[in-house]
Order: structure tokens, then C-alpha cells, then sequence
């Protein structure tokens, strides 16, 4: 505690020092640093207080684990991406913006003053004196609710904010790394094939994997799972009382235990069929054949009509059905 | 059912010749009347409502259909619409698929040879039916190919013609490419198995010329340009590449794409487009595999074949890596979006909302499946499986061909078509395997017969041994030997409940048909509470409106998806239709439709539009207006304005769409927004205006529009049209003008505020 | 502006004897019959030039504007009334409505009556100011008539107006004219139909006599910001001039003899007679009346390249509906200014041009159109340019909006096709294909010689098995 206190008293002067700065100074500072700035609150007033002849953008987040917050993770480096390569961009810094982060512990006074419920936010601050001042607008807000989780989008959007400037494009680093583990991973991938050909020949021209392959995924497809990985829906949904609701009402909706009940009833329907056509006539000894006969048969026609019923269930004015169901 | 399917075991029990021909002409008359079938199954809009183009695609087809037969060939090749995409205008001719047009122009003036003077809207209307016929032969043909039961084709083609998922694209009245794509779609994949299976270059010759059919028809071709190489790459990948392969596939290819080429709207892209590089990837690889072969032939050293296999290889890989290379260069084009988004599926919702905002490419549930296939979708798989019974060319071809379009279909609805085919074939085969075990009339007694039936039961043993031989494991349901059903109770079980499904199938395809594919969406049908059924005619009524009480060229604004059928009912230019190819150009008039008045009328008067025209269901109930559209116009057009639209503004703060009190100040100043409630509280006392699709009660205070004039609106108020004003008269602002108009004082100017403003001149 | 354009012929047609362009029938109102003399001068020479004029009292009940829906009269000349309103015929809405239906209308304002309210706000319409209370007048110190107004300084002298180069000065006389009492007006920067004709000298200011006290802070309007004459032209064409001052119109002061009060100068006769004659000519639409007669364009390529002639003209197919890209086109519009009794040929003055845009959402040609022939009471402009390389629909669009001119808007909509499949070049003329085609050739012969090599080896295969 009294450290922090010590902390904030040896900050005080420095502060005071900023703010007597005159804006020029202070954006020189800002712009020696290596952006963005990690910021607090009162770097952040100092920074961002009027007057000042220089733009600002500062990107508030909140990259504690404590918030879950998904996006400002993922957005973090891109942003760092964004501050290097645009400063890197204009050494001589013409365009006059300063790129700085404030995550919500360092800025708490910030966040609250301003009411920010979610993170990350952007703000971007116009100078309020010299050529591009903005008196009417002296802040624009960039919110993230459209998805935006690239450095490009924002570059766009921080382009067309700052008309007549200068606008470094974003410069992604090359990973040689990563191309490195690439190349040795697929040749590793190719030396593993040859080497161990002799042995994977043989299951992967077997006849039944394949098979089994291309129907599981045939099942799949028709019974609708590319809409559940499109629409994102939900596994299974409790209905009103505690129980749990297999199938979604409606035509054109449907829950992913839905989908997979569904492929299973088409499989057991195909697998009878099979059966029938190839296994049956293949028993040698009449009654088993008879037998096996009638029992498919049944499966048959028992699945078949459950399906019909739970074809009811979804479109209402169905009128077909089969026995039992 | 059970006349035709006699089982080749059976030819002992007939005289071989004359029961060759007694089969052959049953074959014939059933095949005559699956096609009957398949036409009466597509004529209930016709008997309801009258011989009318549906939708909206179709009026297109239709009005270019009428151009071209008026114009002749090369008039129509040349066509630049100025009534359409106003003022841009748009190269018709050069931008359509003609295949469609110039089948029914050609019906017509065939007709007219043989002085039968039919109207071309007829043509035009029972086009997709009769094609519908030829798709159940062509399907029979395929299937014939596939397997060596007689009654698969037939099973095929009753499938193919009566099965909804094929109906709901081919009705009388939908006069849409597909109408006469798919039975190119299948009949060229027929020619494709004949040459693959025959080697020989005039069925690859023919199957190329049905491909440039197909290319000419339909956008959809691409699916063939790319299951024909994939097909004989798997086939090169099994080693099963031969003579026959090579000489299908180089003719097919070179005279195909030659063949495309000449269609003006595809012209180079099959060498400049990454959705046809598969063909010429697969194109190389066939040579280099034939040389190889051929050098393998020549010397059989085996350091050497191996050396020759690395070789292939490595070609193979550098002319991968190079045309990659042209891809990201530019010389070739990526993949186009429409084709793109089926791989990557959240692409198109990022990127080209165009493209998401269509209904029918949105993503198919399961129920969707069922409704348009009904049992043929669990018999599906078993016929797949069966493919790998004896796995020749022509069942790998049905395995990838079953796995691929199931995969597009579960993408994009309107995929479905392309799965349909291959369902029916599939399902046809597993059934016929069935009916033909159980509909033997000899019975197995004795081992020996029961050798004797095997050995006929399955002409091919031969083959199959070969296969055993070449093949380290058959198919584990396929070891035993094949024995035949014994107990008479079973057959009869089994037939008895095949023939109950087969009319249950029937039935249910008669009821789908009936109930869901069969209202031509321009005119409404609805059912009163007495159960009489009751005809909402308001598109027409609106359109016949326009065309009868405004000028010739007064251009008519509206959301795209009503152009082509303005252009077609109303004969007025319009700005946008469904032809979508200027986004920009949506995206001003959605940016119209999504401003305030002082912002849209600029751009009204800009593109010199007359009238404005909404779709509105908040009487009715009618839920597909364009208040439900309206996110999709503010998308686009924010995709090209962000600064000026923006979807946020549309969402009240708890992110609700709303158009109730609760509605945001920008939707409610939107110009959509206040030419469909405008006036819609006189029609209720007050404070009592509902909307009944959105189901929410509307503000007390309807709407003011100054820069518009209401024109009409139709008797279900499902069509509002308004008039643009003209500027003021007296240089005022509209909403001057108005305020004079109501008598209210306007505010002397020697009042106001802050430094007088002095007058330059 | 098809309509106006086709009353105006009409107009033509009913009107004979009118000397006006559009009709003579003129509306006087006078709240009085008693002050009617009063103008005896100004109505005999109205007369003189072929109006038809009508005095009705606002408060007549057979008084109305408007004759089954359309204007009844073709010209309006509303002299001030003592009435605090001008009655239920003479409504703000009617009288914007009667200038709507193309009618002129000639708004003589007085000090000596407070103007009613309607004036008032129909005024406000169109954008034109007029002092908060009802009776304060312009006064001048410097400008003034001495001989009739030595202490109130109420009677303003001024000169011929002058006006910016580019515009037509229809109101220029010699002397002075006398602005009696001026009701001063300012003029709102928003409108650009608006004009100002007479403008008050630098050194006026708005006063007001019924309120004392010597000085007066915060006038209404000072200088030249105050305008005694103001012209306003409706975008039908219609026009509407404010006249400061009734009594400028009044017998008295076309004869009267005005002074300046600056020393040396002597007393003069004022030339009020015809600036009113000026004023109510050009009002009543016998000065700067545009039409627009013949327009023409025709391709101007191969066979009909060039030609001039009407007789060759004629022959050739004119006004097409659809053109190519890069076609040369031949554009001519015929133009004439109606000067008091007849059709002149028109020109625009000094500094101005007549302008041809060829356009799609945006002009992509804005040429200047040149006069190539006159004819005895029109001139005929033309242009001629080649299409851009943009299908579309375009249009050939004049316009032609001066203060004091009536507004000429011609649009005409062509449609401009792209190359049709047999308008390109040939493959063999174009030289970079040729070694393409000599390729084509080159695979054709060869395999020729191939399969005749083929057959050609054919037979040799029996002999080979043969032994």
C-alpha cells in the first residue's frame, strides 16, 4: 500500500511536469516512446487533454484473465501491429498520431468516467488546434461489436478519420519461424508417407474404410450438421419445465443432439436396408434367413415411422404417418 | 411395379428373344408414362391460379425470352437493356446465360414450322415439366449405366420425376435456368460413365457438347467442370487409370472448354478462373501419367518406374506451385465469391452480404432434407454402400459425386438440386437390389440350384473375382456366396411393405408438391377462416398500376428483388434487380432507402427516380416485406458508406430491431421506414395501429413525408408506391413547402439569432 | 418546363394581339376606385401595349384569382390596400398557388400603409424580408429629393440600376427615378431565384416615423442590404417583382422634377415613367422571355459526317434513341428571346455562354455551345463531340438559369450502347493476333500431315504379320 502511495507521489511531479508541457512536447515525448504507450490515468489526461495540436488513439481494454475478455486478447497484438508499423511508418511522424493503451486496472477513473461497459474500445482524439482540428467532433469512438478483429480494419477506419495525412499501411513481420516448421514439418510428413507406405498402402485401400468414411459423412451432411457449424446452435435446449427438449420446434430451425438422432435413424434405416438386400439372401440356412428377414423388416418399418413422427414434430401439417408411432 | 422387374434369372423362364422384346417395349411405355407422371406432378399452380411465370428470376427469363424471339438471334446477342440498372444500363446480352432463352426460341419457331401457333409465355410456362421429363429418362440412362439390375433405371427415373427436391425448381411457371439444367446436369454425367466406360471419343465428344449445353444454361456448370476432374483424379489415384480414362477425359476437356468458351458471359474465364483450374491441373496430370504409363510399357525396369512415378510427381507439384503462383499474382482469379463461400462457409456473410442476404443460400436443416426427399434420403446411403459392392469407374463416380453434393447441399438450399440427382440414382440401385432378391419367383432348394441362381443371379462373378484379385478385401456384407430367399412369407412381407413405402413416397410427393411448390409467389394464396381459399393478387395489381398510369420511362426505385418484376409486369426501367452485378449501385439505393428524406432525396433525383416502391405486410401479415429486409439494404449499403449507414443505429440500445415506439430515431427517420407505415395509422382509431408481422404496436404519431407523394397503394396494402416531388417551385425546402401548405407561420427572419447574414451578389 | 414552354405557345395562339409573351389579361387591384386616377398615366400606357386590364377591389366578392382551376389572369398588379388583410381571394396559398400556375404577379409596396399580413408571409416564402413593424420606410440623408421631401429626406433618388457583368440590364434609364416612401426590403442569401433590381444607396437605413426619439439603434436593415426594387423568377418561370414604392407609379412622379441635395446640382425630370414602363414589361413577361425551338442531334460520322444544310439533314435519321461509345455526335439547339413584340434571335450577354452537358449521375462533357446560324428571330447553336467511352444512359442536358432570363432546361435521353459482337476489328487486321492465327494454321496442317503420315504407314503392319 504505501509503496503504491510512494509509487503515485513519485509520479505526481512527472505528471504536473506533462501537463505544464506545451502540446508540442508532449506528443514529441509520446512519439519517442515506443508506441502504443501503456498508459494510466493520469498519462492518459496529460496525453489526451486539450489543447493539443496531435491525434491520439488509444485502444481500452481489459487484458486481465478476471474479464474473459475473448476479443481484447485477440486484438491486443494486432493493435500492437497497427502502432509499430504506422509509426514505423512516418519516421518524421506528419500524420501527428500517437498510439496508446489503457487497460482497465491502470485506468479504472477512465473507464468509469466515460461509462464504458465493454472492452475493447477505441477512442480517437483530433487535435483541437493546428490544420486538422476538429472542433465539432473533437473525439470519434470506434466500437468492436462488428467483429472487427484485424489491424486492417481499423487501419481503414483510422484512414479515413485523418483525411490528408499520411497513412503507413499495416507491414505484417515475416514469421521465418514458423516457415521453417512448416517446410521440416512436411518433409518430415513426406519421409514418415515413404517410409511407413508399406504399411498404410493396405488400410487405406481397404475397400471398408472408405466406405464407412464416405457414408458417415454422407449421414452427416444430410442431416443437416453444416447448419449447425454455419448457425452455431445449440446443443440441446431445456424446455420451459427442467426437462431437456431433443427437437427444436419449427421448420427451419433444429439442435445439434437433433441432427445426430436424426443421422442415427438414417443409418439404422440404410444399415436394415443393407441388410436386406446383400446380407439376407447371403443365409444359407432358411429359418435364421426368415427370421433375420422379419426382424429387419420390423426395424425397418418401426425407425421409419418414428422418423415420419419426428417429421410431424417439426412441420406441423404433415399428414402422413406409419404405424407403431 | 413387379411386371418390370424381372430379375436376369428369369430369362430361362421367357423365350430369350421375344422376352427381350416384351421387356423392351414395357420398358419404353413405362418410361412414357414416368414422363407423364412427372409433368401432371408440376401442373397445379397452372390448374389453380392460370398459366403464370413465378417468382422472380423467371421474369427475366421470360421478358429476354420475349426479346429474343421479337429481335432474332443476333439482336438478342447484342442487347444492351437501357430499362434495367438505371442509368448504367446493362449488356444484356453478354451478361446472361442463353441457354434457356434460346431452347424455348427455338421450341417457338419450331412450333411455328409446323403451323402450331403457340404463345411464347406458354413455352415458356410448361418448359421446365417437359424437361422434367427427359431428366427421368436421363436418370434411367445413368442408372442403367451404374448397375446391372434391370429395374434401377426405371427405379431412377420414377424417383427423379416425382421427387420434390427436383419439383421445387421445375413447377410449370418457374422458367428458371435450372428448369433445363438439370437434366443436362444428369444427361451429361450419363455421356461421361458411356465414355469412361467405353473409351471412346465420340461419347466424350458428345458428353462435351451436352457440357457446353449445360455452360450455356447454367451458372451451376461449375459443378460438373469440377466433379469430372476430381472423378478421374481419384480414378488416377487408385491406379485405376487406363486408355479409356485418358481418351474421355483429354476429348471431353479440350472440346468442353473450347465449347464454353464461346458462350459470351464465361469467355476466357475457364483459363483465367481458379474454379476451372481443377480441370486444367487434372488436364496436365492425365498427360504426364499417360506418358509415364506409356514409358512403363516401353521398359520395365523398376528403378526406372520408380524414378518415372517421383518424376510425375515432381511435375506434378511445380505446376501446382506455378499456377498458385499466376493465382497470387493475378494473372488468374481467385475463386469467384458465390463459389467461394460454399468452402469457406462464413466467408460470404463478411464479405459479399449480397450474396448472404439471398434466402436460398442460406444453409439447409435437417427437416429440409426430408421434406424434399422423403425416404430416398435413408435410402441414400445404403445405395452408396452398395457402390462398394464391385467398385468400378462408375460407382467411384457415384460415391464422390454422393459425398460432394450432399456436402454442397447442406451449405446453400438451393443446392439441393444438384444433390436430388445422385439421391435418386443411389436410392434406385439400393432398392432394386431389394425388390430383385425378393421378387424372384424360384425358390433355392437345393444346393445346387441354389449354385446354379447364384451363378446367374450375379452375371458379373467373373468380374468380381478380378476385382476380389485385384482388390486385397471385398466388402464384408459381400463374402458369402449369394444363396437367394427362401420362404415365400418373407418375400411377401418384404415386397408388401417396399410397395407401401413406394406409396407413402408417392403420396408425400404429391403433398409437398401440392402445398409448398406450387404457389407462383406473385400471387398469394390464403385460406379464410371457412376454409375457402383466397387469391391476394396485390403484386399485380400494383404493377399493372404502374404500367397503365405512369410514363413510359418513369423509372421506378425499389429494393432489388422486385426489379425483374417490374421489368416484366410493370415494363418499367428500374434501378436495381436481381441480376446483382453492381454492388455499388445496390448500395446507393439501399443508402436511399436507409436515410433520412433531406439525404435520399439527392440521390432520387441524382438517378432521376419517379416512383418508389415498398413491399409492406404489416396488414397482412405478409412476412416477407422489405421492413424485414431492411437490415440487409443498411448492410450493404454500409459496406460501401460505413460512415454515413451504420447497422448500430438500427438496434435500440438493448439491440433489438424494433419499429414501435421504442424504434430508433434513425430508423424511424429512414425513408423505408416512413414510406411503409406512412398514413398506416388512418386505417386503425387511434393509438391503435399494429404491425401483424412484426407483431409490435406502432407509435401514435405515424410518419411525415415531405419529399414524396403517397401514388398507391394496393388493396392489401402489400405495395406502396410513391411519387418523388419534384423540386419546390418556389425554391423552398419540401419540408417549407409542407409547413406552408398545413398554414403554419413561418418565423421571420429579422428575429433570429447571432449576426444578421448579409446578402452578396 | 415542357408545360410553360406549351402555355407559352398557347399563349401565342390565344393572344394575337398580345404583345406580352404569355397572354395580356392583367388583374389591377385597387382598394378604391377613387385612387385609380391617381395612376391614369401608368394604365393608358398598360393599354397602349395590349393589356387587357381588370380592376377589381380586394374586398369584391366576385374577386377570385382562378377560373375553373387554372389562373384566371396572366398577370397580377396588387397595389397597396389600407386593410390589415387582403381578403379571403387574395390568401397567401392562393396567390403562391397562381404563381405556381405561371402567372405574374407585380407587388407594389407603400409606406404610407401598413402591408398586410398576408403580404407579409407570402413575402417570407420567397425568401424576402420586410420590416418587423408595418410602417417604417427608407430614408436617406444624402439621396434625397430636396424639392419634395427637404426635412423628411423619405423621397430617395436614384440612378439607372447597374448590374454584374454576365447579366442583362433590362431596367436601365437615363435620370434619376424617385422612390416616394420605399417599403425596403432584404433580400435571404438561401434562394437563388431571388434578384435584387434596385438596391438603396450605402448611406439608407430603415426608419421608422411613428416611433420618436432621435436616434435609432438596430435598424431593420442598412446600405445596400436593402433592396427598393427585388425581382423574384419561380422555377416555372413565373415572375414576382416588389416594388418599394407604390407612388413611384403615380402620375405625380412621372412628371415630377427631382433635386439632389448635393450642391451644384440641378433639378431634373425624373424618369419614373419608364423605369415603371421597363419594370412592368419585364414583369409581365415582355423582356427575357427565352423559348427554345428546334433541338436536333445526329450522328456525325462516315456518310453524315459534317453536313450542314437542312435539306441533308432531313434526310438523315435525327434524334436517334440509341447511340455506340465513341460515336461523333452533331448537337444543335435553337434559341429565342422575345423582345417586347416579336422574337429576336438570342445571345447571351456579355461574359456568359450558353453551356451542353452530356451526362450520366455526373457530366461527362460540358462544352460550350457555339452559334453557327441565326435565322430572322432565332440563333441556332451547335456542338459537336464524340461520345464517351461509358454504355448508359445519358442525356443531352442545357440548362440555362440567369437572373432576368426566363430558365431554360432541355434534357434529352439517348441511350449509348456498347460495341456490338461484329463492330470490333478482325483478328487478322489486328497485327498482334497473327501469330496466333499462324499458329491455329500451323497445328491444323500439322495434324493433317499427320494422320495422312498415318495413314500413309497404315499398311504396312498385314505384310509384318503376314510373315
Amino acid at each position: 500500500m504505501r509503496v503504491l502511495q510512494l509509487v503515485a507521489a513519485a509520479l505526481l511531479p512527472l505528471t504536473a511536469l506533462a501537463a505544464k508541457k506545451s502540446p508540442e512536447e508532449r506528443f514529441n515525448e509520446a512519439h519517442a516512446k515506443p508506441q502504443p504507450i501503456k498508459l494510466d490515468d493520469r498519462s492518459y489526461d496529460a496525453l489526451t487533454k486539450a489543447p493539443r495540436d496531435y491525434s491520439v488513439a488509444v485502444l481500452l481494454t481489459a487484458m486481465d484473465a478476471r474479464f474473459g475478455c475473448q476479443l481484447c486478447h485477440e486484438f491486443q497484438p494486432e493493435w500492437e501491429l497497427l502502432a509499430r508499423s504506422w509509426t514505423k511508418g512516418d519516421k518524421g511522424a506528419e500524420s501527428r498520431l500517437a498510439f496508446g493503451t489503457l487497460d482497465f486496472l491502470d485506468g479504472k477513473a477512465t473507464f468509469q468516467s466515460m461509462q464504458l461497459q465493454t472492452a475493447p474500445v477505441m477512442l480517437l482524439f483530433h487535435p483541437t488546434q493546428g490544420p486538422h482540428a476538429r472542433p465539432d467532433k473533437p473525439m470519434e469512438r470506434l466500437d468492436f461489436n462488428t467483429g472487427i478483429n484485424k489491424a486492417d480494419t481499423v487501419h481503414q477506419w483510422l484512414s479515413r478519420q485523418l483525411p490528408d495525412r499520411p497513412h503507413p499501411p499495416v507491414v505484417r513481420p515475416i514469421q521465418y519461424v514458423k516457415i521453417a516448421m512448416t517446410t521440416t514439418a512436411v518433409l518430415g510428413v513426406i519421409t514418415f508417407l515413404t517410409v511407413a507406405a508399406p504399411y498404410i498402402l493396405p488400410i487405406i485401400q481397404n475397400r471398408n474404410l472408405w466406405a464407412a468414411i464416405s457414408l458417415i459423412a454422407v449421414l452427416l451432411f444430410t442431416s443437416g450438421h453444416m447448419f449447425n457449424h454455419i448457425r452455431k446452435v445449440p446443443y440441446v435446449a431445456g424446455d420451459g419445465k427442467g426437462g431437456v427438449s431433443y427437437f427444436a420446434g419449427g421448420f427451419q430451425n433444429q439442435f445439434g443432439l437433433e441432427t445426430q438422432i436424426v443421422a442415427a435413424l438414417y443409418g439404422v434405416l440404410a444399415f436394415a436396408t443393407i441388410s436386406l438386400a446383400l446380407k439376407v439372401p447371403r443365409m444359407a440356412d432358411p429359418r435364421s434367413q426368415s427370421v433375420a428377414v422379419l426382424v429387419w423388416g420390423g426395424v425397418l418399418l418401426v425407425t421409419y415411422s418414428f422418423l415420419l413422427s419426428v417429421f410431424r414434430v417439426k412441420n406441423g401439417g404433415y399428414p402422413f404417418w406409419l404405424p407403431p408411432f | 411395379m413387379a411386371v418390370d422387374t424381372a430379375v436376369p434369372g428369369a430369362d430361362f423362364f421367357f423365350k430369350g428373344e421375344s422376352g427381350r422384346n416384351t421387356r423392351g417395349l414395357l420398358r419404353l411405355l413405362i418410361l412414357v408414362t414416368i414422363a407423364a407422371a412427372a409433368i401432371a406432378a408440376r401442373l397445379f399452380s397452372v390448374i389453380r391460379f392460370e398459366s403464370i411465370i413465378h417468382e422472380f428470376d423467371p421474369w427475366f427469363n421470360f421478358r429476354a425470352t420475349k426479346y429474343l424471339v421479337n429481335h432474332g438471334f443476333y439482336k438478342f446477342w447484342d442487347w444492351f437493356d437501357d430499362r434495367t440498372w438505371h442509368p448504367l444500363g446493362r449488356v444484356t446480352g453478354g451478361t446472361l446465360y442463353p441457354g434457356l432463352m434460346v431452347t424455348s426460341g427455338v421450341i417457338y419457331h419450331l412450333l411455328r414450322f409446323l403451323t402450331l401457333p403457340v404463345d411464347i409465355r406458354n413455352i415458356c410456362v410448361l418448359l421446365a415439366p417437359a424437361f422434367s421429363g427427359l431428366t427421368a429418362w436421363a436418370s434411367y440412362l445413368l442408372t442403367s449405366e451404374m448397375s446391372d439390375s434391370p429395374s434401377a433405371g426405371l427405379l431412377a427415373a420414377v424417383f427423379m420425376g416425382i421427387t420434390p427436391g427436383y419439383i421445387s425448381r421445375s413447377v410449370a411457371g418457374s422458367y428458371d435456368n435450372e428448369a433445363i439444367a438439370i437434366f443436362l446436369l444428369v444427361f451429361t454425367f450419363f455421356l461421361w460413365i458411356k465414355a469412361v466406360k467405353q473409351g471412346s471419343i465420340m461419347w466424350g465428344a458428345l458428353c462435351a457438347l451436352f457440357y457446353g449445353y449445360m455452360v450455356s444454361a447454367w451458372g451451376g456448370y461449375v459443378f460438373i467442370t469440377n466433379l469430372l476432374p476430381l472423378h478421374a483424379f481419384v480414378l488416377i489415384c487408385m491406379g485405376r487409370f487406363s486408355a479409356r480414362l485418358y481418351v474421355a477425359f483429354t476429348t471431353w476437356y479440350a472440346l468442353g472448354t473450347l465449347a464454353s468458351m464461346q458462350i459470351p458471359f464465361v469467355g476466357f474465364l475457364p483459363i483465367r478462373n481458379s474454379d476451372h483450374m481443377s480441370a486444367l491441373g487434372v488436364f496436365g496430370l492425365m498427360q504426364l501419367v499417360g506418358f509415364a504409363e506409356y514409358i512403363r510399357h516401353q521398359l520395365p525396369s523398376k528403378q526406372f518406374q520408380t524414378l518415372l512415378r517421383a518424376m510425375v510427381l515432381v511435375v506434378f507439384g511445380l505446376a501446382f506451385g506455378g499456377l498458385v503462383l499466376l493465382t497470387v499474382s493475378g494473372v488468374v482469379a481467385p475463386w469467384s465469391g458465390r463459389f467461394y463461400s460454399l468452402w469457406d462457409t462464413g466467408y460470404a456473410k463478411i464479405h459479399i452480404p449480397i450474396i448472404a442476404s439471398v434466402s436460398e443460400h442460406q444453409p439447409t436443416a435437417w427437416p429440409a432434407f426430408f421434406f424434399d426427399l422423403n425416404m430416398l434420403i435413408w435410402l441414400f446411403p445404403a445405395g452408396v454402400y452398395m457402390c462398394f459392392r464391385n467398385l468400378k469407374d462408375e460407382q467411384v463416380f457415384i460415391v464422390i459425386y454422393a459425398v460432394l453434393a450432399s456436402y454442397f447441399a447442406g451449405v446453400m438450399v438451393r443446392l439441393m438440386l444438384t444433390l436430388t440427382p445422385i439421391v435418386c440414382v443411389a436410392a434406385a440401385m439400393a432398392l432394386s437390389q431389394i425388390l430383385d432378391q425378393f421378387l424372384v419367383a424360384s425358390q433355392p432348394s437345393e444346393p445346387t440350384e441354389s449354385t446354379k441362381a447364384n451363378g446367374n443371379a450375379n452375371g458379373n462373378a467373373d468380374i468380381k473375382d478380378k476385382l476380389a484379385a485385384a482388390i486385397p478385401e471385398s466388402l464384408r456384407s459381400t463374402k458369402a456366396p449369394l444363396v437367394g430367399i427362401y420362404s415365400y412369407l418373407s418375400k411377401s412381407v418384404i415386397t408388401g411393405a417396399v410397395t407401401a413405402y413406394l406409396l407413402l413416397f408417392v403420396l408425400h410427393c404429391t403433398w409437398v408438391t401440392s402445398n409448398a411448390y406450387s404457389s407462383p409467389s406473385v400471387v398469394l394464396a390464403s385460406r379464410l377462416p371457412d376454409g375457402s381459399q383466397h387469391i391476394i393478387d396485390d403484386y399485380r395489381e400494383a404493377y399493372y398500376w404502374l404500367r397503365q398510369n405512369t410514363k413510359e420511362d418513369a423509372k421506378v426505385m425499389s429494393w432489388w428483388d422486385y426489379g425483374y418484376q417490374i421489368g416484366g409486369m410493370a415494363d418499367r426501367p428500374t434501378l436495381v434487380d436481381n441480376n446483382t452485378w453492381n454492388n455499388t449501385h445496390i448500395a446507393t439505393v439501399g443508402k436511399a432507402m436507409s436515410s433520412r428524406e433531406e439525404v435520399s432525396y439527392p440521390i432520387m433525383r441524382q438517378h432521376e427516380v419517379d416512383y418508389v416502391l415498398v413491399v409492406f405486410g404489416g396488414l397482412l401479415g405478409y412476412s416477407g416485406d422489405d421492413i424485414n429486409k431492411f437490415l440487409w439494404m443498411v448492410r450493404i449499403a454500409e459496406g460501401i458508406w460505413p460512415d454515413e449507414v451504420k447497422e448500430r443505429d438500427f438496434f435500440t440500445a438493448r439491440g433489438e430491431y424494433r419499429v414501435d415506439d421504442e424504434a430508433t430515431p434513425t430508423m424511424r427517420n429512414s425513408l423505408m421506414y416512413k414510406m411503409s407505415y406512412y398514413n398506416y395509422n388512418s386505417l386503425f382509431p387511434a393509438g391503435q395501429a399494429t404491425d401483424r408481422v412484426r407483431g409490435s404496436k406502432l407509435p401514435a404519431q405515424g410518419p411525415e413525408l415531405s419529399t414524396l407523394e403517397e401514388a398507391f397503394t394496393s388493396e392489401n396494402w402489400i405495395i406502396r408506391i410513391y411519387k418523388v416531388k419534384d423540386l419546390d417551385n418556389l425554391g423552398r425546402s419540401h419540408q417549407e413547402a409542407v409547413g406552408f401548405e398545413k398554414g403554419n407561420k413561418r418565423k421571420k427572419a429579422g428575429k433570429r439569432r447571432g449576426p444578421r447574414t448579409l446578402r452578396v451578389d | 418546363m415542357r408545360l410553360p414552354l406549351l402555355g407559352l405557345l398557347l399563349g401565342l395562339l390565344s393572344f394575337v394581339s398580345a404583345l406580352s409573351a404569355s397572354g395580356s389579361k392583367l388583374l389591377v387591384v385597387i382598394e378604391d376606385e377613387a385612387d385609380k386616377g391617381k395612376y391614369s398615366q401608368f394604365w393608358t400606357d398598360l393599354e397602349n401595349r395590349g393589356f387587357q386590364l381588370t380592376y377589381r377591389s380586394p374586398k369584391d366578392a366576385s374577386l377570385s384569382l382562378f377560373l375553373h382551376g387554372e389562373p384566371a389572369y396572366s398577370h397580377l398588379l396588387l397595389l397597396p390596400v389600407r386593410a390589415k388583410g387582403l381578403g379571403p381571394a387574395l390568401t397567401p396559398n392562393l396567390l403562391v398557388d397562381f404563381v405556381n400556375g405561371g402567372s405574374n404577379v407585380l407587388l407594389a409596396l407603400s409606406g404610407e400603409q401598413s402591408v398586410p399580413s398576408a403580404i407579409n408571409s407570402l413575402l417570407l416564402e420567397l425568401d424576402i424580408n420586410l420590416p418587423a413593424d408595418r410602417t417604417s420606410l427608407v430614408v436617406d440623408h444624402f439621396n434625397f429629393d430636396s424639392k419634395s421631401a427637404a426635412e423628411k429626406h423619405d423621397v430617395i433618388l436614384l440612378p439607372s440600376p447597374e448590374f454584374k457583368k454576365g447579366v442583362k440590364n433590362y431596367f436601365s434609364v437615363d435620370g434619376l427615378i424617385a422612390f416616394p416612401r420605399a417599403v425596403g426590403q432584404v433580400l435571404g442569401n438561401a434562394s437563388p431565384l431571388l434578384s435584387s433590381v434596385v438596391k438603396a444607396p450605402s448611406t439608407a437605413y430603415v426608419y421608422n416615423p411613428k416611433e420618436e426619439g432621435e436616434s435609432v439603434e438596430d435598424p431593420f436593415a442598412t446600405g445596400s442590404q436593402i433592396n427598393i426594387v427585388s425581382a423574384f423568377q419561380a422555377r416555372n418561370s413565373a415572375r414576382f417583382t416588389v416594388l418599394g414604392s407604390a407612388e413611384a407609379l403615380e402620375d405625380k412622379w412621372f412628371s415630377a422634377s427631382v433635386q439632389l441635395p448635393v450642391p451644384g446640382s440641378k433639378a431634373e425630370k425624373s424618369s419614373n415613367k419608364a423605369f415603371a414602363q421597363k419594370l412592368s414589361a419585364w414583369t409581365f413577361m415582355e423582356l427575357g422571355v427565352l423559348k427554345v425551338g428546334q433541338i436536333q442531334h445526329y450522328l456525325n460520322e462516315g456518310s453524315q459526317k459534317g453536313i450542314s444544310n437542312t435539306s441533308e439533314v432531313a434526310s438523315i435519321d435525327v434524334n436517334p434513341e440509341i447511340y455506340r461509345i465513341k460515336n461523333d455526335v452533331h448537337y444543335s439547339i435553337e434559341l429565342s428571346e422575345w423582345e417586347i413584340d416579336h422574337w429576336a434571335p438570342f445571345s447571351p450577354p456579355q461574359g456568359d455562354s450558353l453551356q451542353l452537358e452530356f451526362s450520366m449521375l455526373s457530366p461527362f462533357h460540358r462544352l460550350n455551345l457555339q452559334p453557327k446560324a441565326q435565322t430572322a428571330n432565332s440563333t441556332i447553336y451547335t456542338s459537336e463531340f464524340k461520345l464517351p467511352d461509358q454504355h448508359g444512359i445519358f442525356n443531352f442536358f442545357v440548362e440555362y438559369r440567369r437572373p432576368f432570363f426566363t430558365n431554360v432546361e432541355e434534357k434529352r435521353t439517348v441511350t449509348v450502347r456498347h460495341f456490338a459482337h461484329d463492330e470490333w476489328p478482325r483478328s487478322y487486321v489486328i497485327s498482334g493476333a497473327w501469330p496466333w492465327i499462324s499458329g491455329i494454321w500451323v497445328t491444323v496442317g500439322g495434324w493433317i500431315v499427320f494422320v495422312a503420315l498415318w495413314l500413309y504407314s497404315k499398311p504396312a503392319e498385314p505384310k509384318v504379320k503376314t510373315r
